[in-house]
């Protein structure tokens, strides 16, 4: 098995991210998915640290799926570090939050996040909020060579 | 004989004669001296005559002069007389002033009275004026303090507000998802009350995300600054009524929409009002074979009335002020689903934006909603 990872999900809720990976499940897009429970994990991932050290940095995920609220280092901070990053800055990453309330929104984009979603409370919503744009960042979009 | 006596006649004559004769000589002497200080007198007499006549024309000149003197006097005592006169007219006057002066005075006396009341005063009213000034420095710390306390709650409230939105949504996905899964991966184990039990804890998960948005909603409205700008609200109104008559499939509705006046207000707030107005018309004439919904306007002043009428399920007027309070409903979730949050968020958007929101209505035979807004 390759350890190339496509999807990183960096969700610290148990219920949202097996509900997240379920949903790509159904649109077979989590052969290839790492979930970390933090962003200190995230980044240990991305810049191949810690837990990760001796993984090649080159081999990028596709998108990088990230919950704001999160222990140690929260999705800002993530999204912070991997912008400022010469060699992560163009990943696409998509915020999932659970509201819409976030005072963080405005700066997430002004960090260039690709995508911010709310997640939907009813399920059928959430799955299908996923799914779409589980596909769309894995198959319809281009990514930078 | 008388040869001899005429001899002695004679001797004794001559004798007479002689004595007579010295006597004459005596008094020739006595008058040569007589008239020696005759002439002395006369002499005496001429030079005091000649001093006389000098001393007269002394005098006459004396009595020119006095003359002169007493025309002078005549006149002098004329100008006195005159100038007394004068004086006298003076004197009067002055006893007027004087008397003037004297009512003055005592005007004066009354208005430093007077002052010396108006003083006290004043210095009561100083008194009291620095009384409330203190009051007044003691309520602005006050304020200020509390200021910076609603600031901090608000801050808190916010993060509450985020909290809540993010922490209860969570769990509630949860719920909603494993109940899911639930059903559709041991469908066939699960009997159809099993399933209705499910189905309801979906629903019931479901309504309470609603109702946390609806919260969440009320209380960013209520935090969010207003941009006020010109809005034509014909056309929002018009575009809200034609979306939620598309969602009601196979409900007669009438809507009547007058030539709305536009408004002063903020357009994202004032949208959320209209939407809520109109989902409980069409909501409560949900029972009616024939919905019909009003909605219209007037102008009062510089300001401008907003009218919905509907023909539903209306509501006791006794009840009327729990209309617009948070969480109050005048209809049981069975007859009419809500969370009570609706007309509280309209209630708070309108008065934010120095509005009045009211309602008239009669059990069964409809209810009218009124707001007003600055006119633009």
């Amino acid at each position: 098995m390759t350890t190339e990872v496509e999807i990183l999900l960096a969700e610290d809720n148990a219920s949202d991210a097996e509900m997240t990976i379920d949903a790509l499940k159904k649109n077979g897009l989590a052969n290839k998915l790492l979930h970390v429970k933090d962003g200190a994990a995230a980044l240990d991932f991305l810049f191949a640290e810690g837990e990760y050290a001796g993984r090649s940095i080159e081999n990028k995920p596709k998108i990088i799926l990230l919950d704001l609220k999160m222990p140690k280092v929260n999705g800002i901070e993530v999204l912070q570090k991997i912008r400022a990053d010469e060699r992560t800055k163009n990943i696409p990453v998509v915020i999932l939050t659970s509201s819409k309330e976030d005072p963080d929104i405005k700066k997430c984009y002004d960090l260039k996040v690709n995508s911010y979603v709310v997640k939907p409370v009813e399920f059928d919503e959430f799955q299908k909020a996923i799914s779409s744009l589980g596909l769309y960042w894995m198959i319809v979009n281009q990514q930078p060579r | 004989m008388t040869l001899i006596k005429k001899t002695e006649e004679l001797n004794l004559a001559n004798k007479e004669l002689a004595l007579q004769n010295q006597e004459k000589e005596k008094r020739a002497a006595e008058l040569m001296i007589a008239n020696k200080e005759l002439a002395f007198q006369n002499e005496e007499k001429e030079k005091r005559a000649a001093e006389l006549i000098i001393a007269n024309k002394e005098l006459v000149f004396q009595n020119t002069e006095k003359e002169k003197r007493a025309a002078e006097l005549i006149l002098a005592n004329k100008e006195l007389a005159f100038q007394n006169s004068q004086k006298e007219k003076r004197a009067q006057e002055l006893i007027i002033a004087n008397q003037e002066l004297i009512f003055q005075n005592n005007e004066k006396e009354n208005r430093a009275a007077e002052l010396i009341i108006a003083k006290d005063e004043l210095i009561s009213q100083n008194q009291e004026k620095e009384r409330r000034a203190a009051e007044l420095i003691t309520a602005i710390s006050d304020l200020k303090a509390s200021k910076e306390q609603i600031i901090e709650i608000n801050k808190e409230l916010e993060s509450f507000s985020y909290s809540v939105s993010h922490d209860l949504r969570a769990p509630l996905r949860a719920i909603n998802g494993y109940t899911k899964k639930l059903k559709e991966n041991f469908e066939t184990q699960l009997d159809p009350e099993a399933h209705r039990l499910m189905n309801n804890i979906v629903a019931n998960a479901k309504k309470m995300g609603q109702l946390i948005d609806d919260l969440l909603t009320f209380s960013r409205i209520g935090r969010r600054d207003l941009v006020k700008v010109n809005i034509p609200m014909l056309s929002i109104v018009k575009e809200i009524c034609t979306e939620l008559e598309n969602e009601q499939s196979g409900r007669k509705i009438a809507f009547h929409l007058d030539t709305l006046l536009p408004a002063l207000a903020d357009n994202m707030a004032i949208k959320q009002v209209w939407l809520n107005l109109v989902s409980n018309a069409v909501k409560y004439t949900r029972l009616k074979e024939k919905a019909i919904i009003e909605i219209s306007s007037e102008e009062n002043g510089d300001q401008i009335i907003y009218c919905i009428k509907d023909n539903g399920a209306g509501f006791d007027m006794r009840y009327a002020d729990k209309l617009f309070g948070v969480f109050q409903r005048l209809h049981s979730d069975d007859e009419f689903e809500g969370n009570g949050v609706g007309l509280a968020l309209v209630h708070s958007i309108i008065s934010k934006h120095g509005g009045r929101v009211w309602a008239e209505a009669k059990v069964n035979e409809g209810a009218t909603f009124f707001f007003t807004l600055n006119k633009s």
